[in-house]
């Protein structure tokens, strides 16, 4: 037992582990930068945090994927309970109502939602063979999967959330093979409903998607903080200002720095180099997880989950960098791994150690596959 | 099937491919921007992060100012000199403030309010630390100054009233605005009560914003370009200074209200309730000690009780009803009516406040006697709905419009709100109440004025506190029916035998016309009626009855419309009515 467990943890895929430590840590020394001046709470609370969720991802990753497989719809139920016991009785924060209070910390059941839609959606693509999907109203029941949560994380509201979710459910259906006219069709069914859609948003929403457009318009308003934050991103230079020495953060200029904005205050305290480690980083992670999945040659489910997964990593990651750049609306996305906040941490490790579970359990399979051959 | 399967996988590999395609020119996209950011524009935004050591000091707009009728200002600005900080250098705060304790008092509001106003997220760069600083405070803080590189000193115009007793209702006062929406402007002030609530948006103006250069340390080197605040818009008013203050001083902090309306311009010349408080007090924020006093003090001097104080009307509101049946072509009022102290209805009594009764009287008489016996009998022809009706044309029971926010309406009953109140079935008995301005009927003063002036001018005149042109339509009333009341208040003051006959106007050739009426508040029990009605003084102060009189002068040519409440105080035409008096006498001289 303890030799097959020590078996197994010399065989889980070291390189993503430390490369995912250690973007944490990079987080962690920003974190305290933005921080330190109001005392070390939050430094120390996020080292907890971090600790929690790597014993968290080294649990998930020891056990065998196809439990994980197992236990999917269950998690997606788990999720949506969760998350609306946080809309409907949930602490309010920033206006949302998307927390539920721990004592401890406090737990953001749409970023849990997440992955869980994640798994729910690979283990019904996996059972149901690909032949069966030319027809379109078999789509109706992952669609239905996508949109309970959407709409849930919408009316919170959080819309950043329900973006990165749609998103995702998107590019599940691409990847495991959805006629091309499915997307087309969605498009214009989106540009047909935007009209309505643009009148659901509430005012600050609306506000946010018109400053991106035009963030000098209101310099004192709204597009305050993007053009805060890419000054912050500029004024780093080619090797920043240094550790803890970034003006536009400390004097308060950059909004939220500890969160959403924590890559802007990378930018001006580690400069190109330091955004560019980050981006790199991110990049070797995504790498990673893609070379996992692709090793993969018969289980779908693992397929589209270790895709699925680094996509969700993917598109938060550039979605923050591209916000706090001015390049996409201010959603209120954090950086994966490095912002602060215990939910998205813990999520992101769980879903980390699920690719590394994908690749334990495939490593193991080709090896008792390797014994199983009879010696002629 | 097997083929089938490895062109599935093939297909899935393909798309991955795509993804990861699309990944790469996104994550390009973002290294570009980040090239274009940081080693493109480097020295720009390097630029820009340094003049971010530009300040921002939101320059708040100054109010603007009030006058009164004759150009004398009622509320205009000071100029506050207020000690700020940077907020980025609030960690020196503590030891500097030691040492500025030491030649500067401090208390302990203020250091509460600075705490607050620390933690709060404000587009201003700049926390007050010290307001309201004297001459020499200001003299010795200059004198150290090098000791305190991160204060420096701000001039911003906070209001400031004349006289802060005597228009506290009427000016109402300025404060903090609790709206989160304006919460990026910690400084603001707004109009938290009469004109400075209801004409907010025309006295506040819009802010500016003045750029300060600051070294790396905080400490304000030079002051760069500004976006001048726009000051709010000055208010003309009708009020007049002098009859205001004067009203004031009459009232004398008896718990109270007047109203003087000029007559020609609708424009209300005065407007006091009694006791008051200090508006500056209430504009630099009061001490919660000094809130709650006022807030208990058993005779409100919080609330404006001359829009929002409800009395019975009393017998003001005879002038109504007389009204009301001289419309029918069929009454005489030469009919005369005789008055022994009381008339039955059924198995009640209900008595005239003269005990012995008023003899033969007319309708005149009954005006000027005030007998309530002879309206007690008018009502037995009197339509209730007809008299709500009619009553609301003088805007009893209604709003009358002015300009100031919070006016109460009061009740003027009729059988639909009885039984809508009541759930209960109109009583002719309660008609009787009603007539002469008892039961359920309430109103405030300034119904009462506005009702005199409505009578003595024959046209359907609307209060308004600021200067503007009106056009007020005519009452329809045939005037020859106006006459006649005029004509009975006429003698309520200047006839022997009026009720206010011993308040003629001092002024020698002009004449005052008006109405007294004591308004009961409790009622009086048969058995007291046999024993001795207690005289006003004997009883508990919160029984005692109201002193009410309106009426308007000169009587020819009525350029002043009155009227006077003062609560629990006794009966109209021993103090209302000579209050009345000295002011129309002050007004016209």
């Amino acid at each position: 037992m303890l030799r097959e467990l020590l078996y197994k943890i010399k065989n889980l895929h070291w390189t993503l582990i430390l490369t995912v430590i250690f973007l944490s840590l990079v987080g962690l020394i920003m974190i305290f930068s933005a921080s330190h001046s109001d005392g070390m709470q939050s430094t120390y609370s996020q080292i907890l945090k971090l600790l929690l969720a790597i014993s968290i991802m080294f649990f998930v990753a020891l056990i065998d994927i196809n439990t994980w497989q197992k236990y999917s719809f269950i998690l997606y139920f788990f999720g949506i309970i969760l998350l609306l016991y946080a809309t409907f009785y949930g602490y309010i924060g920033k206006g949302a109502r998307r927390w539920i209070d721990l004592g401890v910390f406090n737990l953001q059941p749409s970023e849990i939602m997440k992955i869980f839609l994640i798994m729910a959606l690979a283990k019904f693509f996996d059972e149901r063979k690909l032949e069966t999907l030319k027809d379109y109203l078999f789509l109706i029941i992952p669609i239905i999967l996508i949109l309970i949560p959407f709409v849930i994380i919408l009316n919170q509201p959080d819309l950043g959330t329900g973006l990165v979710l749609l998103l995702l459910g998107l590019i599940i259906f691409f990847i495991v093979g959805i006629n091309i006219k499915f997307f087309l069709f969605t498009i214009f069914f989106g540009l047909c409903l935007s009209p309505f859609i643009w009148d659901s948003l509430h005012q600050y929403q609306k506000q946010r998607l018109l400053t991106f457009f035009n963030p000098y318009k209101d310099p004192l308003g709204t597009g305050y903080h993007i053009i805060q934050s890419e000054i912050a991103i500029g004024s780093g230079g080619f090797l920043g200002k240094g550790w803890l020495k970034g003006t536009q953060s400390h004097l308060d200029f950059l909004p939220e720095k500890k969160t959403d904005f924590i890559f802007s205050m990378l930018g001006e305290e580690f400069g190109f180099v330091g955004t560019l480690s980050i981006v790199g980083l991110f990049l070797v992670i995504c790498f990673t997880g893609y070379l996992i999945s692709n090793s993969i040659e018969k289980n779908f489910f693992s397929k589209i989950l270790g895709i699925s997964l680094i996509s969700n990593f993917f598109i938060a990651g550039s979605l923050n960098m591209a916000m706090v750049m001015g390049l996409t609306p201010v959603v209120g996305i954090p950086l994966p791994l490095v912002s602060y906040g215990g939910s998205s941490l813990v999520m992101y490790f769980f879903g980390f150690g699920l690719l590394l579970s994908i690749d334990l359990t495939h490593k193991i399979n080709k090896e008792k596959n390797l014994t199983n051959i009879p010696f002629f | 099937m097997l083929n089938k399967q490895i062109e599935e996988f093939r297909k899935f590999q393909k798309r991955t491919l795509i993804l990861g395609i699309g990944k790469s020119l996104f994550s390009l996209l973002i290294v570009s921007k980040l090239y274009y950011l940081q080693i493109l524009n480097k020295s720009k935004f390097g630029k820009l992060s340094e003049t971010n050591r530009i300040k921002i000091r939101i320059l708040y707009p100054e109010r603007g100012i009030i006058t009164d009728n004759n150009g004398k200002k009622l509320a205009e600005n000071r100029i506050d000199y207020q000690i700020t900080i940077l907020k980025e250098d609030k960690q020196y705060l503590k030891q500097t403030l030691q040492g500025l304790g030491k030649i500067i008092t401090f208390s302990k509001n203020e250091v509460d309010l600075l705490e607050k106003n620390l933690k709060k997220r404000s587009l201003d760069d700049f926390v007050i630390v010290k307001r309201n600083l004297t001459w020499s405070e200001l003299e010795i803080f200059e004198y150290y100054s090098h000791n305190f590189p991160y204060f420096s000193i701000n001039k911003q115009k906070v209001r400031d009233y004349k006289n802060s007793q005597a228009f506290s209702h009427v000016i109402g006062y300025v404060g903090f605005s609790p709206k989160k929406k304006d919460s990026k402007l910690n400084e603001l002030k707004i109009g938290k009560s009469g004109v400075e609530e209801k004409y907010n948006t025309i006295l506040q103006g819009k802010e500016g914003i003045q750029k300060v250069e600051s070294n790396s340390s905080g400490k304000v080197i030079s002051l760069l370009d500004a976006k001048r605040s726009i000051p709010g818009k000055n208010l003309d008013t009708y009020l007049d200074k002098e009859i205001q203050e004067f009203c004031f001083n009459v009232l004398d902090g008896r718990s109270g209200s007047s109203v003087v309306i000029d007559n020609e311009t609708g424009g209300v010349v005065s407007l006091v309730s009694s006791p008051s408080f200090d508006i500056n007090e209430f504009s630099y924020g009061i001490n919660n000690r000094k809130w709650n006093l006022l807030k208990n003090n058993e005779m409100k001097p919080l609330l404006n009780k001359s829009i929002a104080g409800l009395y019975s009307p009393g017998s003001t509101f005879k002038l109504i009803v007389a009204l009301l049946a001289l419309k029918d072509k069929n009454f005489q009022p030469s009919l005369k009516f005789f008055c022994n102290g009381h008339l039955s209805l059924g198995n009640h009594k209900f008595h005239c406040w003269k005990r012995k009764g008023h003899g033969f009287v007319d309708l005149n008489e009954a005006i000027y006697k005030s007998c309530d016996c002879y309206f007690y009998n008018l009502a037995n022809q009197i339509n209730m709905n007809d008299l709500s009706k009619f009553a609301n044309l003088f805007t009893i029971g209604e709003k009358t419009g002015i300009d100031l926010p919070n006016e109460q309406q009061g009740i003027m009953p009729n059988e639909d709100w009885k039984i809508k109140k009541k759930g209960e079935n109109w009583h002719l008995g309660e008609t009787y109440n009603a007539v002469i301005g008892q039961g359920f009927t309430l109103s405030t003063p300034l119904q009462i004025a506005v009702m005199t002036s409505r009578i003595a001018t024959g046209k359907l005149i609307i209060p308004s506190i600021l200067k503007v042109k009106q056009e007020f339509e005519t009452l329809p009333i045939n005037e020859e029916n106006l006459n006649y009341i005029r004509d009975s208040m006429y003698k309520v003051v200047n006839k022997f035998g009026g009720t206010a006959f011993s308040s003629k106007l001092k002024t020698k050739k002009i004449f005052m016309a008006g109405k007294t009426a004591t308004s009961q508040v409790r009622r009086i029990s048969l058995s007291e009626r046999e024993t001795g009605v207690l005289e006003n003084e004997e009883l508990p102060y919160k029984l005692r009855d109201h002193s009410i009189f309106s009426g308007f002068a000169p009587f020819d040519n009525p350029k002043y419309s009155i009227a006077i409440v003062l609560e629990h105080h006794g009966s109209g035409s021993k103090y209302a009515a000579p209050m009345a008096r000295d002011i129309l006498d002050f007004a016209l001289s």
